[in-house]
């Protein structure tokens, strides 16, 4: 336990592993600190700052690999169960932070621990045992070369099953930049982390409570949990309950927002094809849930071969639209086999659509790789897994890619700061193309969700200005405080006085006196420290920019309007950005951690 | 006809607020309303302009000369209407604006059933001073403005060779307009505008999915045609345009009305 009285729902301290040891050491987490980060990507982005080297090589065994818990952890709080993984990512070579859910924050949570930060490399392929403060590395053995849930699978079969298990596919055993950290069939998936943690010789963490953790207000918290789990239930979660995220797909095909072809188009025709509304009918669906959640958006679908696969609207437009590919059984089969190989299915998906048409303008010598083709996105993806053929070159990601290959090439790689673009269309969705352009992590729909904006009717989603601006950083605001407490983004929508109810939440958990706005604040700090970070590693001004498709070319949406997000439209809404960020004109923090 | 037209009831809207929103939503610029003095207006959408006309009974070149002026500064040309037109359709607008865009006339006047349509017509908002002139001059009806400036005149034949317009208004009934408590009456008991709705995710669920047609003047009743309410989980997107949820948004014929849950995204 830790030295001194520690806030409801911490335990004040992060364990730092050195794998290269196999040796550990506590690190304290003043209470100032925890109320400053509260936990998760907020909490991991201060400790990269305090124990990652600058300019650290991501994949060095110097670089710090952060599994984040957080103060809502092991609260009957509903979608609590989540965990974050934080690191300096190989694809952007900035921070990078990913959540995942389930069994393992809670497991490693009360390993007493609110962090286990991972250094240094094991000098054989081996899996990282924390019971309590208690570490050990065991040979990976044969779980080395299976895929991450072959090889949770096989550690709790040998440990027991009150391990919980966070892994990789061969993808991150191999080092490709966006490989996944995977556990209970959830990835921690943008960035690379799984690239990280293989760097590390490290199979999997492996971690079993010991402890426990109580909240300030016990009862106070048990009556929360049940109103909020209450209205979890309610129609603002219905999409996620009903059809999962794949309810978007249509939707957003509808008004000229479903990244096709690498956006080269808007909409995509054969979307009815990939589209929950048909498939929920055609296939039959089982539903499951992360542990503590009570909404349980995982909906699975049966292929051809009668696999269950997992889907969402972030792998469909990625392997389907993007690629082109309207054949459903070829996507399921391409997300099934990212979700083996461990890696992210949209930079998968948006690296290969830059290469299809790469290919299709014959700058890259691969003539079978074409646009629509289901054969060829799975032979892409097998490639990438195996590091044959294109595997070693699209394994880098689209922008280390275009530097490869070069010829202009870098002008249609969807990616900021090296992270690929999700299934967002920014010319039409003008504040969320602000939230991708100047987000820490790159292109990203988690921690800038500001298409909500952009859907709201409030604004002209074709015309980005500074209600865009004001748009983008409220959504960014929420992101971290949600991503840092942690509480899933799905039930963003139950709150109708959001800081101020999760300031009430946290109160009751920390034991705080917190307000809506000291939350405010919080989340404006931690925004500015990943800034901060990535400043320190070497950010520019150009790297919160969108590539040169999206400024160039234009869209008409089905209303005839047309679509242009010009090169002024979109510095005009960065420098609102940083103004209102309190940022100096090169957007860099006037203050930094 | 013995009341404001302006706040005449249209579907559960108001005959100037389809107006307004029949422009909005064909044009880019901005949309002004001239208010004659003391006039009451019913409610507006937001970001709808109202500018004071100064003087009353001077005629509709009065209220062209206001209007032109409101906007001169901001747009080339404009599109300018009478309050009464209930089946105007965006396509007519853009037709008639299109004309005007490549700066070889200061006025496109439609000349539709055998009449001139100065209040469906699209003019440079340059003319604004010299509609000012005329009115200094005592001159209250625009004709003399359109004598005076580089007018092209389309016909029924001419406006129809556009096929957006041919194919959403073939009576050209855009320039149907309202003078008389029978034509209001008759207006009323022509058939809501045929649109098909789709409704898409969670709201699509049992079966509800697939494009349905329906008759509806607004966003409220194509919802209601569907059994939907406009309430917060609910979000609306015309011809894959904005989303919204505006009731009174109005529809013409041949729309393409989604609805989405409001939850998007994710």
């Amino acid at each position: 336990m830790a030295e001194s009285p520690v806030p409801g729902g911490y335990f004040g301290r992060a364990l730092v592993v050195d794998v290269s040891a196999g040796s550990s050491r506590v690190l304290p987490l003043p209470e100032q600190v925890l109320r400053s980060y509260l936990g998760g990507a907020g909490l991991g982005t201060w400790l990269l700052h305090e124990l990652a080297p600058t300019g650290v090589d991501p994949l060095a065994p110097e670089a710090p690999l952060a599994f984040v818990f957080s103060p809502l952890v092991g609260t009957p709080l509903t979608t609590s169960a989540k965990f974050a993984v934080v690191a300096k990512s190989p694809l952007t070579r900035m921070l990078t932070d990913a959540l995942a859910s389930s069994h393992f924050a809670i497991a490693g949570k009360l390993t007493g621990h609110d962090a286990i930060v991972l250094v240094g490399r094991a000098a054989e392929p081996s899996v990282l045992m924390v019971q309590g403060s208690e570490v050990r590395l065991v040979p990976a053995g044969a779980t080395w070369g299976r895929t991450a849930a072959e090889a949770e699978a096989a550690l709790r079969e040998e440990h027991g099953h009150h391990w919980q298990v966070a892994s990789i596919g061969t993808a991150g055993e191999r080092g490709v930049a966006y490989a996944t950290i995977s556990h209970d069939g959830r990835h921690a998936g943008r960035g690379g982390l799984g690239a990280v943690l293989g760097s590390k010789g490290l199979k999997a963490l492996a971690v079993r409570g010991t402890t426990r953790v109580a909240p300030a207000d016990p009862a106070g918290v048990l009556a929360a949990a049940k109103d909020l789990r209450a209205r979890s239930l309610g129609r603002a979660t219905a999409k996620y309950r009903e059809l999962g995220t794949m309810g978007n797909v249509l939707a957003l095909n509808a008004l000229s927002t479903l990244p096709t072809r690498n956006f080269q188009a808007a909409s995509f025709e054969q979307a009815p094809q990939l589209a929950a509304e048909e498939l929920a009918e055609a296939r039959s669906v089982t539903r499951s849930s992360c542990a503590s959640c009570s909404i349980g958006c995982e909906h699975l679908y049966r292929d051809k071969g009668d696999r269950k696969v997992r889907m969402e609207h972030q792998n469909v437009s990625s392997l389907g639209s993007m690629c082109g590919v309207g054949d459903a059984d070829a996507v399921m089969a391409a997300s099934a086999r990212c979700d083996e190989l461990g890696i992210d299915t949209i930079s998968t998906g948006g690296t290969i659509a830059w290469a299809m048409e790469c290919a299709e303008r014959e700058l890259l010598e691969a003539p079978w790789l074409r646009f629509g083709d289901g054969a060829a996105l799975l032979r892409a993806i097998e490639e990438i897994g195996s590091g044959q053929g294109l595997g070693p070159l699209l394994a880098q990601g689209s922008r280390a890619a275009a530097a490869v290959v070069g010829q202009g090439s870098i002008a249609f790689a969807p990616q900021v700061k090296g992270l690929e673009l999700p299934g967002y269309e920014p010319r039409t969705m003008q504040a969320m193309a602000l939230g991708m352009a100047v987000n820490a992590r790159g292109a990203d729909h988690n921690r800038s969700g500001a298409y909500e904006a952009d859907l709201s009717g409030d604004l002209d989603r074709l015309s980005g200005g500074q209600a865009h601006v004001r748009g983008a950083i409220e959504s960014e605001d929420r992101a971290a405080v949600m991503d840092s407490m942690i509480l899933c983004s799905f039930l963003r929508k139950v709150f109708d006085d959001p800081f101020t109810e999760w300031a009430a939440l946290l109160s009751l958990v920390t034991g705080w006196d917190l307000d809506a706005a000291e939350l405010r604040a919080t989340a404006a700090r931690i925004v500015l420290a990943k800034r901060a970070y990535n400043l320190r590693e070497g950010w520019q001004p150009e790297d919160d920019w969108l590539p040169e498709r999206f400024l160039t070319q234009t869209l008409t949406v089905g209303s005839g309007r047309t679509a242009e997000l010009t090169p002024d439209r979109l510095r005009a809404m960065v420098a609102g950005y940083y103004t209102a960020r309190g940022l100096d004109p090169q957007g860099r923090p006037v203050t930094t951690h | 006809m013995g009341t404001a037209k302006a706040g005449l009831e249209w579907h559960g809207s108001t005959l100037l607020r389809r107006t307004v929103g029949t422009l909005s939503r064909g044009l880019d610029g901005p949309v002004v309303v001239v208010r004659a003095p003391g006039q009451e207006l019913p409610e507006l959408p937001a970001g709808v302009e109202v500018v004071d006309d100064p003087h009353e009974g001077r005629g509709p070149l009065q209220g062209i000369a206001v209007g032109l002026a409101a906007v001169a500064e901001r747009a080339p040309s404009a599109f300018v209407c009478s309050t009464d037109l209930p089946f105007l359709h965006t396509a007519f607008v853009r037709r008639v604006l299109r004309a005007l865009a490549d700066g070889a006339y200061d006025v496109v006047l439609p000349h539709v059933h055998g009449f001139r349509q100065p209040l469906a017509a699209a003019y440079a908002t340059s003319l604004a001073p010299l509609a000012g002139q005329l009115l200094a001059e005592g001159v209250s009806a625009p004709k003399l403005l359109l004598d005076r400036s580089r007018t092209l005149v389309l016909d029924d034949a001419a406006l129809l060779q556009d096929a957006a317009l041919r194919a959403a208004d073939p009576e050209l009934a855009s320039v149907l307009n309202l003078n008389e408590p029978a034509d209001y009456a008759a207006a009323r008991a022509r058939p809501a505008p045929t649109v098909t709705v789709q409704r898409f995710g969670v709201l699509a669920s049992g079966g509800q999915h697939g494009q349905r047609q329906v008759a509806a003047a607004t966003l409220a009743g194509a919802a209601d045609a569907v059994g939907l309410v406009l309430d917060r989980y609910v979000l609306a997107a015309v011809n894959g345009d904005q989303t919204g949820r505006d009731p009174e948004l109005p529809l013409v014929a041949g729309d393409v009305v989604a609805f989405l849950s409001a939850d998007a995204g994710g």
